[in-house]
């Protein structure tokens, strides 16, 4: 179904990678953010794999934030990257483009 | 259409293709599909308190100057003080919804109809290409 959202969890050296597929909504965010924040638990750096996520609005943007939030408080590293021209053109509408660590490839954001 | 966000994916590709169709860009395309989303979302988070059992009128109207989105609902009316009352906080987590349908539509209005309460949004359109028989702007019928 077009509106389902897949997300899976890997190891990659010092950080784990969330891969994210689909659409992220008001009734998929929920969902997604208590993944995030679960995977945030088990490392010091999360990089969150956008390439396949076609959608997101405002309750997938306040996921994200608040996933960011709780890292800054342990001093961890929240990376995007891989974004969509819409999923960056909604952050860009919500002024949130510099509050994100934001990388293009998997390869920058687990080096940087 | 029901007050489930099972919902939004349909009417996000229905939008989608209507925008496509009438030549909006790319850019424009994302920013309606947003916008009518957030709408539809608001009514069921905010007028119906997350019921997903209830009924949204949409209605989209599309004549050669502009796209005209309205949302219908027998939730509570909107606090209208509370809509975009701030600036959108960097960090805060929500409050973002109406700002976004501001940044990207036209117009913007909330009503008061005897079937409830009504939002209406604007797209104005640069220029038509549409795609239609005999020439004739496409008019979507009601939706329920």
């Amino acid at each position: 179904m077009e509106g389902q959202l897949k997300f899976s969890a890997r190891s990659e050296g010092n950080a784990v990678v969330v891969d994210v597929t689909g659409q992220i909504d008001m009734g998929t965010s929920p969902a997604l953010r208590k993944a995030l924040l679960e995977s945030l638990k088990g490392t010091e750096r999360l990089a969150i794999n956008l390439t396949e996520v076609k959608y997101i609005d405002s309750s997938g943007i306040a996921s994200l934030l608040e996933v960011l939030q709780d890292a800054k408080k342990s001093k961890k590293r929240i990376i995007l990257f891989g974004l969509t021209a819409a999923v960056l053109q909604v952050l860009q509408l919500t002024r949130l483009t510099r509050v994100f660590e934001i990388h293009e490839t998997e390869l920058q954001a687990l080096e940087a | 259409m029901p007050s489930h966000p099972r919902f939004l994916p349909v009417v996000r590709a229905t939008v989608d293709e209507l925008c496509g169709t009438y030549g909006l860009s790319k850019e424009e395309c994302v920013g309606v599909r947003l916008a009518v989303d957030e709408a539809l979302a608001n009514v069921i988070r905010h007028a119906y308190k997350n019921r997903h059992d209830q009924a949204i009128e949409f209605k989209c109207i599309v004549n050669d100057q502009q796209m005209e989105f309205t949302l219908i609902d027998q939730g509570e009316p909107p606090d209208l003080t509370k809509i975009c009352a701030g600036p959108m906080d960097d960090v805060a987590l929500s409050g973002r919804g109406t700002h976004l349908i501001k940044a990207v539509m036209d117009e913007m209005s909330y009503t008061q109809v005897s079937e409830g309460n009504q939002l209406k949004l604007v797209k104005r359109l640069h220029a038509l290409k549409a795609i239609a028989d005999g020439g004739n702007p496409g008019i979507v019928p009601d939706s329920k």
